[in-house]
Formats: C-alpha cells, sequence, structure tokens
C-alpha cells in the first residue's frame, strides 16, 4: 500500500494498522507520536487504527534541544 | 541577615514552584551521559528538548533516554524549526503528547543567519497557546513594549534573548532588560546568548528570575564541571539581587580604611 510517511512516497507491507507499520519501520517501542492525515493518533489507539492507500503519516520523537 | 534557606527563594511560573533558577536545554551535547551528568550538575528543574520527525530507519541514539529516567525534571519542549505561529502551535500540540508536559517554549526564528525571534509570530502563538491552556514561556526580542503584550495574553514568562542564539555575546540587550524587568509581572528568563556563568550572575543580579542555558554548557571543554559553575553562578547572582547592591560611586573613590593621620592618636 503507497502511503506518504514524513511528506514521501513510502510503499507499506503491513498497512493493517498504524501500530503494524510502525513495527515495519522498526520503530514500535520507540516514544514516538504519530500524526495520520494532520491528525494525532494517541498510542492506545495505534492497533486499531487502520490505514488506508495514499494515506500520510507523519511521526516526531523529542531530540536534544536549547 | 538577608540571605535565606533555599527553600523559601522559590520562584512560580504558570502556577508551578521551582527551587533552581537555572534552566538547561539539551542540544550540542556530544553524548546522553554527558547531557545526564551536566543536567544534575547544574540542578536544573525545567529542561527544554526538541521535536524532530523520526527518519525511515530510526537512528540508534537515544539522547533523551537518560534525561526521562530522572526525577524531578520538568521537559519543556520548544517550537524550534517552527517557521511561524501555525508551525509553532502545531509543534506546541505534539511536544505536549510527547511529554505530557503543559510548557512550551515557543521559539520562532525564521532566519538561518541570525536566529533571532520572529516578534510577530511569536505573538500570535503565545496568545493562541495561552488560550489553549498552555504554560507558555516565549523566546522573545529583549523589547519591552512586545514584553507587555505577550504579558498581557498570557504567557507565564518572559524570556528575552541576552544575544543571538549560541554567539556567546552575553547580555548585550542589559538595557532593554532592565526595561523589561521594570515593569514585568511574571518571571524573566534570560534565554540564549551566554557563554560565562559571570553573565548568568549579572543577569540574575539586575533582577532576572532565572537563566535558559545550552551552548555554554555543552560546548565547554568540560560541560559537567561548567553546569555546575553556572548553578553557583546563578545562585551567588540571585543572592545578590536580594541583599542589594551598594549604590555606584559618580567615579569618586570613598575609602574604606582611614587614609590619612595613621600615626594620630584616635579621639585626640
Amino acid at each position: 500500500m503507497e502511503l506518504i510517511v514524513n511528506g514521501e512516497a513510502y510503499e507499506a507491507k503491513q498497512p493493517e494498522s498504524v501500530a503494524a507499520l510502525l513495527e515495519e519501520m522498526g520503530i514500535g517501542g520507540r516514544p514516538v507520536v504519530v500524526v495520520l492525515n494532520d491528525e494525532v493518533i494517541p498510542a492506545s489507539s495505534r492497533s486499531t487504527c487502520g490505514l488506508r492507500e495514499g494515506d500520510s503519516v507523519e511521526l516526531f520523537r523529542l531530540v536534544g534541544g536549547g | 541577615m538577608v540571605r535565606q534557606g533555599k527553600g523559601q527563594d522559590a520562584w512560580i511560573v504558570g502556577g508551578h514552584r521551582f527551587l533552581s533558577r537555572l534552566l538547561m536545554g539539551t542540544g550540542k551535547f556530544q553524548d546522553a551521559e554527558t547531557m545526564a551528568g551536566a543536567i544534575l550538575a547544574s540542578g536544573a528543574q525545567i529542561v527544554t528538548v526538541a521535536l524532530r520527525r523520526v527518519g525511515r530507519i530510526p537512528e540508534d541514539d537515544d539522547m533523551l533516554g537518560p534525561l526521562q529516567r530522572m526525577t524531578g525534571i520538568t521537559l519543556m519542549p520548544n517550537t524550534s524549526g517552527a517557521r511561524n505561529a501555525s508551525e509553532a502551535i502545531r509543534a506546541a500540540r505534539l511536544g505536549r503528547e510527547l511529554t505530557g508536559s503543559p510548557f512550551v517554549k515557543v521559539e520562532i526564528h525564521p532566519n538561518p543567519h541570525h536566529l533571532l525571534p520572529d516578534p510577530i509570530e511569536t505573538f500570535e502563538a503565545a496568545r493562541a497557546l495561552a488560550a489553549e491552556g498552555f504554560v507558555v514561556m516565549p523566546y522573545m526580542p529583549a523589547d519591552p513594549v512586545l514584553a507587555k503584550r505577550l504579558e498581557d495574553v498570557g504567557c507565564a514568562s518572559l524570556m528575552p534573548l541576552g544575544s543571538p542564539i549560541g554567539s556567546g555575546c552575553g547580555l548585550s540587550t542589559a538595557g532593554m532588560l532592565r526595561l523589561i524587568l521594570r515593569d514585568a509581572r511574571i518571571p524573566v528568563i534570560v534565554d540564549a546568548g551566554l557563554r560565562s556563568p559571570s553573565e548568568a550572575a549579572a543577569a540574575l543580579e539586575m533582577g532576572c528570575d532565572a537563566v535558559l542555558v545550552n551552548s555554554a554548557v555543552a560546548a565547554a571543554c568540560d560541560p559537567i564541571a561548567m553546569a555546575s559553575a553556572f548553578a553557583q553562578a546563578v545562585e551567588a547572582g540571585r543572592n545578590a539581587n536580594r541583599a542589594g547592591l551598594m549604590p555606584r560611586g559618580g567615579g569618586t573613590a570613598l575609602g574604606t580604611s582611614p587614609l590619612t593621620a595613621f600615626l594620630s592618636v584616635e579621639g585626640s
């Protein structure tokens, strides 16, 4: 399934849910916030939240900063 | 005796009480261990973090891991990278989602050459975020008029720059900071530009409530020792402010010891 991840085309092999996508990307256990089509998906909804062709997914995390 | 115990000298921002008047950034450290050590040595209770997109290939680094295991630390996500108010508002909401903290350092600096804060976008973002219930701490130009406007829209503190971010040029805005301090009814924190602990002490001496440093510690030869030095300087500056400085002389010396007739008999 073709998605837009962080603004770039991404071919998802496990598009069943947001949680599955994170696992596929190797960041399943990382503290990230998921934004699906400009809407924040709470961590508790990731395994039930499905994905559709062309969905835009953005992933953010905390880094060092002043 | 003017000096009082630390516990009696708390300051309050956005309804939250803090003892440390040194806020720390977490950027530019060479590794997570040094960063965590420096924060511990600084005694900081408010620590800033930034937000970035996660790449497809996860980075191995876990800079903030040790930080999130430390107790007594309030995380304050910044909106660095935002070029305007709407991007900053979005970043603030994501930061709150990631940290669970209501604090946000509004930081909008569209020009990478000087990184000076955009006063108009900063004001708009601060107004919107304060209305949403955030504890808004805006990084701002040292402008007394803007300071009053930011206070009026509900900011929890003012964070005027001492000099441009990372420049190490110190309190180049001292005159403007004094004008801000004269009228501010919310805490004033010098954010950015400091290089040495003596500058931090000077900021507290003049009446600032706190300072925020990052590069000055992270880029020091020994960041942990420098963090400790800043903590001492901030405490000294604060104590000096509370003690009250002597009046400045008009260029004329006033001796502290008898200068003449030292061989004459006292009372004769």
